[in-house]
């Protein structure tokens, strides 16, 4: 469960670590601003030494957490706790929490070093050890020869890993990521994605990364926390919320998600496109349903004899996302291996086939249930 | 809770809940600046509004006689009123219309052709910041005394004598142009910064219009706002210049109160005290254009945007 | 003639001709010409005559140094020096309050007060001159509204003076310094805040740390400009001390209307050189701060 045994050997130095990672607890957090509920009662549990990313939609209330955590904001009720002490009073400059923010957050009239050093020159930290540390973590994001440049010398990429050397600067216990990649472009944002990784994992300490990027936060995160309307949908590992997503929302908003008219079946099982397949989850209490599949999990080839029609073909490198019309109304989209989609043009005819496995059943749209 | 929830909505601080003692701290806290804030806003507020207020008082009530408003019923038929009014408002917009004809062509063919000129235009534009207008007064009563001097018997001695014409003095134009040119400037700049014109061209070009089409109905209109501010603002210093016309023995409205204060203190104020509501008046009237301009293009909040352009160092008010 | 933009046709022949815009050049012809004729030209005899000489027997100009040298003596000194103090004085005063007022304004959340206090700055920064002089009469002069509710005449106050000067300047300066330091307020980000408490910082600290060395430039421009402001105001004391408060303007304005001796025009050419020198030094501090403060809070 937790990283931290692993975390101790390639430290570059003993005084860059935090000590161990600590235990965050939301408790039935509550927020209102104005009539928008940001968050509405959540609970969630950050283990020691895991990456947990908060994914959701924007104003799902993600950052609001976030935010609580940091002290930035107070809860209309609830408490946050951090290995097991009641931190919901404790004013923002005194919590334990490293914050990097979502961008221009480096303080313009200091350089790099200054930066880095801030929370330092606040405790009067001697000149000479806050230059050492600053020096230390400057080395630790990659970028040693930097200490001299301002922020509007440094690309957005650069200032953000000194914004992390700075929030690492007072060894916090827990590491706060606050969208902090969304302003860069694609390139540094899959590269910094990886380094801040590496970093945390070799620290061991216990980071909470808000992003509304799915990519972002199955890639990085030991544990991904899916929250809507304030509330927490579902918190598991990348690939269980992938596979057995618990709600119809989870399934939608990670990954793509085909929408599929089916029926229920008198053995508890569905039918849909023509195949009878197991349910997984619960059941709805109306027999139309609407069954959720994976493009992955679809298979369509070119058939003369199909009642399927291919409408566009879009090649994604190893695979091909074939859309093709159903007959009955609606369309389906199905991720077919590029080497085998080569027939698969516009107007073509193909059979379209859902993969034999466990599915997730929603009720349908006008089914009353 | 979750049903006291929606009522707390507006105020924080003022439910029940919040009786708990560590939130009665954070409360308190929070209040304070706001006492700060009330403190400082009040007191800013009686400096402003008591010179105004009195000089209301000031102008309708005479220790000893009640109150009258003679003050303001005299003001139309006093002597002199109209006549140096109305060639203030003369001289604005002829002000208005000049600096804009030499600025807008200028600016929008620097950005769109010579690009390499933009810093020397920004030069000649901001330079009269640093000559305040008594200096400038000083140079042009030089250059004017270089008239019967040197050139009485060449034609350009006629320019001379037409341009102090006591009717219209051109002169006063000149020089207002002159103060007027750095507020434009900026106004236009500022205006101009925030539409990309060579692509706005492009696009218009692209859709077969022709140049000058392009800058009448593509540029000007989205530089309304801009053009509005220049023009508030140049109107606000021609009215107001005293030191230039009164140096050169000219007679428009600024220099027309001071000349009644001496027989009639209360018009004097009673007029100051109109063109501060005329100047405010014109102000509003001009963040509301903004405002509607805004609202048809994503720019910046318009009263903010407006007042912006109004921060001009050295504002041309002597 | 040293008119210092004679020379902006030749540059303009010298611009690369762009395919698209070939004579754009063109629509800057007429400003420049213009500012040569009506600006240049004035500026340049004012220069001309701060440092020349006719000689009235001869008719021969010389060179000198005199007129100079003469405008930085004795009265014409003390006016330069009253000038400086004056607006000095005025502008740390206003540069304070109307921080003031504008961090009160820009931490509100209301938006109404917000729009109310920057129309009004708006308006009230280029409220001045003639009418303002005239309102402060009415408010704190002789017979004004508030000196005699206050009895102030009693308690020593008189309006045209130093301190009379400097309250009137306070009403134009403070309104203008509101309208330079909200958008540097404004420009201040959220995220330095929480940033520096996050690293354990009090809000004193904060602003000790961040808040006040990022809005030095801006505040210290703004100082810059209200100094220039109030360096270059005129009509207000014209209309109310007459000659009472040495100023370099009314001194100036004096000797150009030849109510001093003849033959001090000169002199007066020399103090507006003075004047320009000292507006000038004001910009090329302004300036740089300008720059930096921009590059730092957007």
């Amino acid at each position: 469960m937790s990283l931290t045994s692993t975390a101790t050997e390639d430290r570059p130095e003993e005084g860059t670590t935090s000590t161990t990672g600590a235990l965050v607890e939301f408790r039935g957090l509550r927020r209102a601003f104005g009539p928008t509920v940001a968050l509405d009662g959540l609970d969630l549990t950050a283990r020691p030494g895991e990456l947990l990313a908060l994914l959701g939609p924007s104003g799902c209330g993600k950052t609001t957490a976030l935010r609580v955590l940091a002290g930035f904001e107070q809860p209309d009720s609830g408490e946050v706790l951090v290995d097991g002490e009641d931190i919901t009073r404790v004013p923002a400059n005194r919590r334990d929490a490293g914050m990097v923010f979502q961008s221009y957050s480096l303080f313009p009239h200091l350089n790099a070093r200054d930066n880095v050093a801030f929370g330092l020159r606040v405790r009067k930290v001697s000149a000479a050890e806050r230059r050492a540390r600053a020096a230390e973590l400057l080395d630790l994001v990659g970028l040693p020869e930097h200490g001299d440049r301002y922020p509007h010398q440094m690309s957005g990429g650069q200032q953000q890993r000194v914004a992390l050397a700075r929030a690492l600067a007072l060894r916090p216990r827990v590491l706060l990521l606050d969208e902090p990649l969304s302003a860069l472009d694609a390139k540094v944002r899959l590269t910094l994605r990886e380094e801040i990784r590496r970093l945390q994992l070799s620290l061991g300490i216990t980071t909470i990364f808000v992003t509304h990027d799915q990519e972002e936060a199955l890639s990085m995160a030991d544990r991904v926390a899916v929250l809507n309307a304030g509330r927490l949908e579902q918190c598991a590992p990348p690939a269980e919320l992938y596979e057995r997503p618990a709600t119809a929302f989870v399934a939608e908003f990670v990954g793509t998600m085909n929408r599929l008219a089916g029926r229920l079946t008198d053995g508890g099982q569905v039918e849909v496109a023509g195949v009878t397949l197991p349910v997984d989850g619960e059941l709805p209490a109306s027999r139309e349903v609407e069954v959720l599949i994976r493009p992955e999990n679809i298979t369509a080839t070119a058939d003369p004899a199909g009642t399927a029609t291919v409408v566009s073909a879009s090649f994604f490198g190893s695979v091909t996302r074939v859309l093709l019309d159903l007959p009955g109304g609606g369309s389906v989209k199905s991720d077919v291996p590029s080497r085998d989609a080569g027939e698969l043009v516009p107007g073509v005819r193909a059979t379209v086939e859902p993969a034999r496995r466990p599915v997730l059943v929603v009720p349908a749209p006008g089914s009353g249930a | 809770m979750a049903a006291l929830t929606p009522t707390a909505a507006p105020a924080p601080g003022g439910t029940p809940r919040r009786a708990r003692d560590p939130k009665a701290v954070r409360v308190r806290a929070r209040r304070r600046p706001r006492v700060w804030r009330g403190a400082v806003l009040a007191l800013a507020g009686l400096y402003f509004l008591v010179p105004l207020l009195s000089s209301f008082v000031f102008t309708v009530h005479t220790p000893g006689q009640g109150v009258s408003f003679a003050a303001y019923t005299g003001i139309l038929s006093a002597e002199g009123f109209t006549r140096s009014l109305l060639l203030s408002l003369g001289l604005a917009a002829a002000t208005i219309l000049l600096a804009l004809l030499l600025a807008v062509p200028a600016l929008v063919g620097v950005r769109l052709g010579a690009p390499r000129l933009r810093p020397l235009v920004e030069i000649v534009c901001m330079l009269p910041l640093v000559v305040p207008p008594i200096a400038l007064v000083t140079g042009v009563t030089t250059v004017l005394r270089w008239g019967p001097d040197h050139l009485s018997r060449t034609p350009l001695y006629q320019t001379f004598l037409a341009v102090q014409n006591e009717s219209f003095p051109v002169v006063l134009v000149l020089a207002y142009t002159v103060l007027a040119l750095p507020f434009v400037y900026r106004s236009l700049d500022a205006g101009l910064r925030a539409v990309d014109v060579p692509t706005l061209v492009e696009a218009a070009r692209n859709c077969g219009a022709s140049r000058l089409y392009v800058i009448l109905r593509v540029i000007l209109p989205n530089l309304r706002s801009s053009l509005a501010g220049a023009s508030f603002l140049t109107l606000a210093l021609v009215l107001g210049e005293y030191t230039i016309a009164s140096l050169l023995g000219f007679r428009p409205f600024a220099v027309w109160i001071v000349s009644v204060s001496g027989a009639q203190a209360r018009m004097s104020v009673a007029v100051s005290l109109l063109s501060l509501l005329i100047t405010w008046a014109l102000l509003l009237l001009l963040s509301r254009a903004g405002t509607r301009a805004a609202s048809a293009t994503p720019a910046p909040p318009a009263p903010s945007g407006t007042s912006a352009s109004l921060t001009s160092p050295a504002s041309g008010k002597e | 003639m040293p008119a210092p933009s004679s020379s902006a046709p030749g540059a303009a022949d010298g611009t690369r001709r762009r395919r698209r815009a070939p004579r754009a050049w063109l629509g800057a012809l007429p400003l420049l010409v213009f500012a040569a004729l009506c600006f240049g030209l004035p500026v340049g005899a004012l220069l001309y005559g701060a440092v020349t000489r006719d000689d009235p027997a001869t008719g021969a100009t010389a060179l000198t140094g005199e007129h100079l040298q003469r405008s930085l003596q004795g009265p014409y000194l003390t006016s330069l020096a009253g000038s400086v103090e004056l607006s000095a004085l005025t502008a740390v005063i206003a540069t304070l309050l109307g921080t003031l007022i504008a961090q009160a304004v820009v931490t509100s959340r209301g938006g109404a007060l917000r729009n109310a206090v920057l129309t009004a700055s708006g308006v009230l920064a280029n409220f001045g001159g003639i009418p303002l002089a005239f309102a402060f009469v009415a408010t704190l002069g002789i017979s004004g509204v508030v000196t005699r509710l206050g009895h102030l005449d009693s308690a020593g106050w008189n309006l045209y003076s130093f301190t009379g000067l400097a309250v009137i300047y306070l009403y134009f300066l403070v309104p203008l310094m509101v309208l330079v330091s909200v958008p540097a307020l404004d420009g201040l980000r959220p995220q330095w805040r929480e940033a520096a408490q996050n690293a354990g910082a009090t809000s004193w600290q904060f602003w000790r740390h961040v808040g006040l060395p990022v809005l030095a430039p801006s505040l210290l421009g703004g100082f810059v400009l209200l100094f220039g402001s109030a360096f270059a105001a005129h009509a207000t004391a014209a209309a109310l001390v007459g000659g009472s408060v040495p100023l370099v303007t009314l001194k100036i304005a004096d000797a150009l209307s030849g109510n001093v001796l003849v033959g001090q025009e000169n002199v007066a050419l020399a103090l507006s050189l003075d004047m320009i020198v000292i507006a000038g030094l004001v910009m090329a501090v302004y300036l740089p701060l300008q720059r930096r403060s921009t590059r730092w809070l957007h």
